[in-house]
């Protein structure tokens, strides 16, 4: 293994490809790494995905080795369900301030065997899984998702009849053999001398109940561009099955309404980036998952200009019955005896006015940056326009923000797809080796 | 081990190559999932599943394995990018092999299952069992004759 | 085999194996088995306890060979070799037994049948350690030096970053400046600086440093070895040069498709690329009258299916300026899907809009017809969007053509042995996760050398590259794969079968000191998937760690279900 030859610290906000990737490059420099992570596990959005365009490939199985080699890295320490709550100093010297959030297990003394969850006082798991962006359930005590590193387990003290009440059986505690359950457990905050820090903290989704025409968050059949994802997902709440949420059938149409959302003077004038190949990939897998399905993706421009995108979406048409429609539509209604959905729109290049039946409705929409309102108070960078991190010199420093010392990398700088976040990552490496070099 | 529990019941055997990138971690998987399966197979671990040689699947099958499985990356998936095609090519060679010798065809099954098909990994073990138990012991290995099937 | 004393250390993990497993049971067959001189059960063989347990007991009882029957050896594999490491014995006379994973959480319901097949596991590891044979993982220095070929952006980009780290780094461009693509543009977006306001600055600091070494008007003849130590021969005006480096960037870069005959490029005056104009602009011509763009010229077609990539923004940015140069003008854009993608390109589509710059969608199967006699008077095209035929009047027809990869891919494809595509692009090593890495070690790709990107892109991935470049120069070494494969020279027969599947090119067939065909393992690039040994017709190349000996050995006594006479 390669030893830290500098001494200099770095912070990795974010454990998503990008941090990890930002990380895993840092510690093979030979810089000492603080990867710290918002949620119970790594893996960020990639973690959600079944697979990624254009290839294909199983989501989880490639980042998998990248979550367990920054939990096992010498040169990385990662601090998971921990946030930076404070930064001072200049770059070579910064003074910063992390929360670390109790799960209220010991950490050291958990081994993810999850007898816990089974012998839980909820005999039935009752409550949102955040993983599953709610379609499923989950007990207080839980594991965020099964390939989460860590592989611990956490208590939600929100919903945790313990805490609730005080007043539990603990049949949880009474199961952990390595009595690794402690009720007590405190939150910790740690100081830390570091050198340069790199913020990669992607992306949450537009939140679409403000958008009535499509019936977002009122008609069961409309779902969001992640939610279909997790339903063809192996692991995903049913099992890799795409059922319709109102009566469990399968569905046979799919329609994809894209930019919701997204270039759109209501909410977001920008572009969301990675939609139209987003949904042209959920469209391939539900049709390889059963070939009677037939997917129609309404765009206004299908934005695929990455290497091998076109070759993509010309096999979607020919080989997985997909097929395109410049529209925006105008509205999607809802059969509500059969579940069945109608979407109104205008073919413009026809300029005919339609009405078509679908079972069900994805809807792709606007992707945001995640949490900068906070970040840019914290670490005194400024945003864009748009809330993403500023890169003031994007030509010539394509990572660095407008505070010295603190780079900037994937989503959190603008839409950004795999390939492109990782690219910055690796950037981001190379920019605090050219930086801190002693 | 002991023949006393032989002479219960047919119980086959499996020999079950898994790569270490993508099937062996689909194994583990099914077992973090806790996804139940019969008892039947034995699982060697190789980096990859261009290593398994012909002659190890045929000596498995003509020293009396009941079957045997080569588990291997998804075509394109291959962690050392294309050993698993070698492996798919060994396949069919294998296959025609078997059909000369007029047996031991559906004994030797090659499955590709990438390290989140945990489910996937489960239904073939049993799908292989449920085949294996219904063709009936190896006609070349101890038990031969023992069982009616 | 020797005097080989097996250590077999079982796990209970609390109850996740205990719990479905007869340990007892277990323990009792495994002290029978030959060759096995230790048994034992732990709690959890992973805490402190069960580490000091094995580091003990290897010693108390001599022990040369140890198995870990418990869970994934993905999880704590590293865990127990250091633990036997930290003793004196060799990290690869250990092995793992899965009896978790793979029996006691599968099986919970058939607690008998589960310990039969414990059991057996625990037999076959016992087989396999019993051939184990100690390995050395080697390392090879790398020298803290890097060729870049290709003076363009990113090549720059790298070589500064690089250079700003310390490392030495030689650029060789083949034209007789640097600067690349960007240094013909005019004007850049967003911000609208000039291209020469980014670029001058970048090349001045790649001359003045003492670090980088510039070869002009040459090109790379040769290049041999591998990461740590590539041998480079340039060609320069001044004659051939030799050095050695650590790394290779390939930063070639690409250039502009000249559409000669497309849509009259070549034949009527005032038919242009947008490099053309981008001359033009340079040279500060003012007067225009009606311009029409037709973006999509030579891309996503049968024979070039991509997509540009920039060019639509290429297209968005050059005619809005001529809106703003020429007010009086029509500017108009004829598109099939604008890729304006992300934040600022969309908001400069919005502003080219703004400025009056009209986009018409046209279909590929209805393309625009450019019409003129000597000079270009007018195009004709079919408006998708309101179904009708028009006639633009057009002084000037701007045809935005994609970047295709510069001359001499190929050949350097073959000189560094890294693969290109059918456009002949370079073939990252993966299109997600490396996309600036080939699969050969020590040799990265930046730039539109691999697909078509635009100046940030370019920056962004020259500095990525430095940066995966830099790692193995700043260890110094390289530490290899133990696990690779090797060859006796005794029993090879130089057929050259394992030579022909090697994924990474690290078996060759050539002529030994006794002027036999022998195959060779490079020790740097193997990365031990076994695929040659699976084709040996005589055994003699074998995969350390995963030979024939052993996975037979464990076969047999799968088929025998008796140890003795395997042993």
């Amino acid at each position: 293994m390669l030893k830290a030859h500098q001494k200099k610290s770095v912070l990795v906000l974010g454990g998503g490809i990008a941090g990890l990737q930002a990380a895993i490059d840092l510690g093979n420099l030979g810089f000492h790494v603080y990867l710290v992570e918002r949620s119970p596990s790594v893996g960020g959005r990639m973690a959600q995905l079944d697979k990624t365009f254009p290839t294909n490939d199983c989501s989880i199985c490639i980042l998998s080795p990248k979550m367990n080699e920054c939990s096992s890295h010498p040169n990385i320490t990662l601090w998971t369900y921990s946030e930076l709550i404070k930064i001072e100093g200049n770059i070579g010297a910064f003074r910063a301030k992390i929360k670390r959030k109790s799960r209220y297990i010991i950490e050291d003394l958990c081994v993810g065997c999850m007898q816990c969850v089974e012998e839980c006082i909820y005999k039935k798991p009752k409550f949102p899984n955040e993983f599953d962006l709610g379609l499923s359930k989950r007990k207080p005590i839980y594991k965020p998702f099964p390939q989460a590193v860590p592989p611990l387990v956490l208590i939600d003290a929100k919903t945790c009849i313990q805490f609730k009440t005080g007043n539990c059986e603990q049949n949880c505690a009474k199961a952990c053999e390595r009595h690794a359950i402690d009720f007590n457990q405190k939150e910790e905050i740690t100081d830390l001398k570091i050198g340069a820090v790199v913020v990669a903290t992607g992306f949450d989704m537009l939140d679409t109940s403000g958008i009535e025409e499509y019936g977002a968050c009122q008609i069961p059949n409309v779902v969001t561009g992640l939610e279909f994802e997790r339903l063809l997902s192996a692991s995903g709440p049913t099992t890799g099955h795409v059922l319709r949420p109102s009566d469990n059938h399968a569905p046979k149409k799919i329609a994809f309404i894209q930019c919701v959302g997204s270039r759109d003077i209501r909410n977001h004038t920008y572009c969301s980036g990675v939609c139209c190949m987003h949904a042209t990939k959920e469209a391939i897998l539900a049709n390889e998952h059963d070939r009677e399905v037939m997917s129609t993706i309404f765009y206004t421009d299908i934005r695929a200009a990455g290497k091998t995108f076109q070759e993509y979406v010309t096999r979607a048409k020919k080989e997985y019955s997909v097929s395109y429609i410049r529209s925006r539509p105008a509205f999607v209604k809802e059969d509500e005896n059969t579940g069945d959905l109608y979407v109104t729109y205008e073919e413009t290049t026809t300029r005919e006015k339609r009405s078509d039946a679908f079972d069900m409705v994805v809807l792709c929409q606007a992707l945001e940056p995640s949490g900068t309102d906070g970040l840019s108070e914290i670490l005194g960078f400024s945003l864009d326009a748009h809330g993403f991190i500023q890169i003031p010199n994007p030509l010539s420093a394509p990572v660095d923000t407008t505070r010295p010392g603190v780079l900037a990398v994937g989503f959190a700088t603008g839409p950004r797809d795999i390939p492109e976040s990782v690219v910055l990552a690796s950037a981001a490496a190379g920019r605090v080796a050219e930086l801190l070099r002693s | 081990m002991s023949s006393e529990n032989k002479s219960k019941a047919y119980q086959p055997k499996i020999l079950v190559f898994a790569c270490n990138w993508c099937s062996y971690a689909g194994a583990d998987m099914a077992g973090v999932s806790r996804l139940q399966m019969p008892p039947n197979c034995r699982v060697i671990r190789v980096m990859c599943s261009a290593r398994v040689r012909p002659e190890m699947i045929l000596s498995a099958l003509f020293k009396g394995i009941d079957a045997v499985l080569v588990l291997g990356c998804h075509p394109g998936d291959c962690h050392y990018s294309e050993g698993n095609y070698y492996t798919r090519r060994r396949g069919i060679i294998l296959k025609k092999l078997f059909d000369a010798f007029g047996m031991m065809q559906e004994r030797f099954q090659i499955r590709w299952i990438s390290a989140a098909e945990g489910v996937r990994f489960s239904e073939t073990i049993r799908e292989m069992v449920e085949r294996v138990a219904r063709l009936g012991p190896n006609p070349l290995g101890k038990d031969h004759g023992r069982f009616t099937p | 085999m020797g005097k080989v004393r097996i250590g077999v250390f079982i796990c209970h993990c609390g109850s996740n194996i205990g719990g479905f497993i007869n340990i007892h049971n277990v323990l009792e067959y495994t002290r029978g088995l030959p060759l096995v001189k230790h048994t034992e059960d732990n709690l959890y063989t992973c805490s402190d306890g069960g580490l000091s347990s094995i580091k003990e007991k290897i010693t108390e009882h001599n022990l040369n060979r140890v198995i870990v029957a418990a869970c994934t050896p993905r999880t704590h594999e590293a865990l127990f070799r250091r633990a036997c490491e930290e003793v004196g014995l060799n990290r690869y006379l250990f092995e793992f037994v899965n009896i978790r994973e793979h029996c006691s959480w599968i099986h919970m319901n058939e607690p008998e049948a589960a310990t039969e097949k414990a059991m057996e596991l625990i037999r076959l590891g016992v087989m396999k350690a019993a051939h184990l044979v100690p390995l050395e993982a080697a390392s090879t220095q790398v020298k803290p030096a890097t060729l870049i070929i290709g003076g363009g952006a990113s090549g720059l980009s790298a070589a500064v970053n690089l250079a700003n780290q310390g490392f030495d780094v030689h650029i060789v461009e083949q034209t007789g400046k640097l600067g690349g693509l960007a240094s013909r543009l005019w004007k850049l977006m967003p911000g609208d600086r000039l291209a020469h306001e980014f670029v001058e600055p970048l090349v001045n600091t790649v001359k003045k440093s003492k670090h980088i070494k510039i070869y002009l008007n040459s090109i790379v003849k040769e290049i041999s070895g591998f990461i740590g130590e590539f041998n480079i021969e340039v060609k320069t005006p001044q004659g051939k040069k030799d050095f050695s480096v650590g790394t290779v960037i390939v930063a070639t870069g690409a250039r502009e498709l000249t559409p000669i005959g497309l849509y009259h490029h070549g034949e009527l005056q005032g038919v242009l690329t947008q490099l053309e104009l981008e001359q033009m602009l340079k040279r500060g011509r003012k007067r225009f009258r009606n311009i029409v763009f037709i973006n999509c010229a030579g891309a996503r077609t049968p024979d070039r299916e991509y997509c540009g990539r920039l060019c639509c923004a290429t297209s968005i940015k050059n005619a809005r300026y001529l809106r703003e140069i020429s007010p009086s003008s029509s500017v108009t854009v004829l598109q099939r899907d604008v890729m304006a993608f992300g934040t600022e390109f969309e908001l400069e589509y919005r502003r080219a809009q703004d400025a009056g710059v009209r986009f018409i969608r046209y279909e590929p199967d209805r393309p625009p017809e450019v019409i003129g006699e000597k000079k270009v008077s007018s195009v004709r095209v079919y408006h998708t969007l309101s179904g009708e035929e028009i006639m633009l009047p057009a002084s000037m027809v701007v045809l935005t053509t994609p970047l295709i990869p510069n001359e001499g891919a190929a050949e350097l494809s073959r000189m560094l042995k890294v693969p290109i595509d059918r456009y002949n692009f370079f073939l990252e090593a993966h299109l997600k996760l490396r996309p600036v890495e080939f699969a050969t070690d020590g040799v990265y790709i930046a730039g539109a050398a691999r697909f078509p990107v635009d100046i940030r892109e370019a920056v962004a991935q020259g500095i990525a590259a430095a940066a995966k470049a830099a790692a193995p120069m700043t260890a110094g070494e390289v530490i290899l794969e133990a696990t690779i494969a090797r060859t006796e020279p005794l029993l090879c027969s130089g057929c050259g079968n394992c030579e022909m599947v090697c994924p990474f090119a690290a078996v060759e067939v050539r002529k030994d000191d006794k002027i036999q065909n022998k195959s060779f393992v490079n020790a740097v690039l193997c990365k031990g998937c076994g695929a040659c040994t699976a084709v040996c017709p005589n055994g003699a190349i074998q995969q350390l760690g995963f030979t024939d000996h052993q996975i037979f050995s464990m076969i047999e006594t799968m088929a025998f279900e008796d140890g003795s006479d395997v042993f």
